[in-house]
């Protein structure tokens, strides 16, 4: 647990005196600043069913994939070009130790952009009460289930960028794979958005696993529930899942390289 | 009463390591005692990186055992990788962070806290001349030499048993390679430390004993004085005398009926020449002088063996290997066996 600490201080650390984590906080935190601006002022003339305060969350889940390639993107692929990822294995450092305390600094720093994020919402509400309260911003349970939604799809895209930094020494390249799996997974869930996966008492093992499968695309529709407060315990437990599997290749990539290196 | 031999700080049994087709260890076996600075040789390929890779618990080997402080590599925890300090080729550090926090970070690493760790820290800086200016520079302002200070820095940074040093010495100049040497030898007894390097007189100077490998095997191993015996048939003396070639050919003889002169050449201002001949006779230097300083005619103004020096060692003992093996370490086939 030490070096899994020292870990994710370092990282921390070294996201935080990054460039190009600022550029890329600053130009999405920009974008969707105007994005919800614009979105407040055309709200009542729109046929918006969901809350208001859903569309940051929109905003945020379909901007990750051009956000998360830059938070992750360097985390292995850098360290595997300079050559300091042998410098670190000479450590007692292990696989799992290295991913996690990578992808944890990683997931912190997304936290914080989302956190950032939220305050236009705040900052509306504590200028404008009546505006603020008209839009449902003074409603604890949305914040708590937008921001959980959020939390674990930020756990998922994440583990899909380190797993992608791990897998070349291109900067370029990994960013490019992040975006790409990251939007491959968002359309996935746009397309089967309103679909139903039930799961039958009476089926084997086999129908239960597809439909658990073919149930981890439903995320969009669960978010209306989010959005009202409500935690789905389905979609909680399938972005572990996919974090897990991602984490888990990121590891036995890691691994790999050491015995290759 | 006999005294006990005290236990090696590495003792390496049989390691073998393959990459695909090519076996980069066939089974290498040496020890290296408490203190000792040990020179590893060989040409690029010819394991040493992954000896040392594996010595600093990077990878793990296929077979064999590599074991520090008594301890077997591929079973510990992390606790002797603490002692162990590594300097990898090339020097790969984050260009990023500043030294001082570089050091810090890695010292959090190896289990340093606290003052234990403030302590360290300011001693390797010392050791490795890094004043404070330099300490609070970014590392990718640092000039080579620094950087390579700073990795040497790192190396020494959690009071370790074995530093190993892959090509400590490249792109230094004279004065911070003396700087390195002298940092060495102010540790020589307490750590022991392997350096891998294709300098070879900075290699000659500084380690007690050389490890010569050539296709994933050691082929010469030994202090300077007996890789010379090992390797070397004739010796060779200069001799600088008054004496014309065909009375020091006539004397020479007969002292040792082997010797042979194989250079002569003459003195400027002088009126002497200097003759360099062999002999296949091995210590017999000292009879020789004293039965040339015998012949006053001969007017002998200074005599000096010559013995090769550490390049020469090199070459024939990783030519001997080059002869019988290819590329891939496979016993080469003689022309008449390929029919």
């Amino acid at each position: 647990m030490h070096i899994y600490f020292q870990i994710v201080k370092q990282e921390v650390f070294t996201l935080f005196i990054s460039t190009t984590t600022y550029i890329s906080s600053f130009y999405f935190l920009s974008l969707l600043g105007i994005s919800y601006r614009f979105f407040l002022e055309f709200f009542s003339s729109t046929n918006w069913i969901l809350p208001p305060l859903t569309s940051l969350l929109i905003g945020l889940l379909f901007g990750s994939p051009g956000l998360v390639p830059f938070l992750t993107m360097r985390t292995f692929s850098e360290e595997r070009k300079l050559g300091t990822l042998q410098v670190l294995m000479s450590a007692p450092v292990s696989p799992t130790e290295l991913v996690l305390g990578k992808w944890t600094a990683c997931l912190m720093l997304l936290y914080v952009i989302f956190g950032l994020s939220f305050c236009f919402p705040l900052i509306t509400y504590l200028i404008y009460p009546s505006t603020g309260i008209s839009l449902g911003f003074n409603e604890p349970s949305q914040w708590i289930g937008i921001f959980s939604f959020l939390v674990f799809h930020g756990c998922t895209f994440t583990a899909i960028g380190i797993f992608a930094s791990s897998l070349t020494k291109n900067q370029m390249i990994s960013g490019m794979l992040t975006f790409s799996l990251i939007s491959i997974y968002l359309t996935a869930i746009i397309f089967t958005f309103g679909e139903s996966f039930p799961i039958s008492e009476n089926q084997g093992i086999f129908d239960y696993l597809e439909s658990t499968i073919l149930s981890l695309f439903s995320g969009l529709s669960q978010m209306h529930n989010f959005s009202l407060g409500l935690l789905d315990v389905k979609t909680i437990f399938h972005q572990i899942t996919l974090t897990v599997l991602f984490l888990f290749l990121a590891i036995i990539q890691v691994d790999r390289i050491k015995h290759k290196a | 009463m006999t005294k006990e031999k005290p236990l090696p700080i590495v003792e390496v049994l049989n390691l073998r390591k393959r990459y695909g087709l090519i076996q980069a260890l066939k089974g290498i076996s040496f020890s290296i005692g408490k203190g000792e600075i040990v020179g590893f040789l060989g040409p690029n390929g010819a394991g040493k990186s992954t000896t040392l890779r594996i010595l600093s618990g990077m990878i793990a080997a296929d077979s064999g055992e590599a074991k520090v402080c008594g301890v077997d590599l591929a079973e510990e925890d992390g606790e002797v990788r603490n002692h162990i300090g590594f300097l990898a080729e090339n020097n790969p550090l984050p260009d990023e962070l500043r030294v001082i926090e570089y050091l810090n970070f890695r010292a959090n690493l190896k289990g340093l806290k606290g003052s234990r760790k403030k302590d360290r820290i300011r001693l390797v800086l010392d050791a490795c001349d890094l004043d404070r200016r330099v300490s609070e520079r970014k590392i990718s302002t640092l000039s080579k030499g620094f950087r390579q200070r700073v990795g040497i820095a790192d190396a020494l940074i959690a009071e370790p048993r074995l530093v190993i040093l892959d090509e400590p010495t490249i792109g230094l100049d004279p004065m911070q390679t003396a700087i390195t040497r002298k940092m060495m030898e102010r540790m020589r007894g307490e750590v022991a430390f392997i350096i891998s390097s294709h300098i070879l007189s900075e290699v000659e100077i500084c380690c007690d004993r050389m490890i010569i490998l050539s296709h994933g095997q050691i082929v010469a191993e030994g202090s300077l004085n007996e890789l010379q015996d090992q390797f070397v048939d004739d010796v060779i003396f200069e001799v600088v005398s008054n004496a014309s070639r065909i009375e020091m050919q006539k004397t020479i003889l007969k002292i040792d009926p082997t010797s042979q002169i194989i250079q002569e050449d003459p003195i400027e201002n002088s009126g002497k020449r200097k003759y360099i001949f062999s002999s296949k006779n091995k210590n017999n230097e000292d009879s020789i002088l004293q039965d040339l300083l015998f012949i006053k005619e001969m007017q002998i103004s200074e005599f000096r063996v010559a013995k090769p020096d550490l390049e020469t060692i090199f070459l024939k003992a990783t030519k001997r290997n080059w002869e019988i093996q290819d590329l891939l370490g496979r016993k080469k086939q003689k022309p008449t066996d390929l029919n």
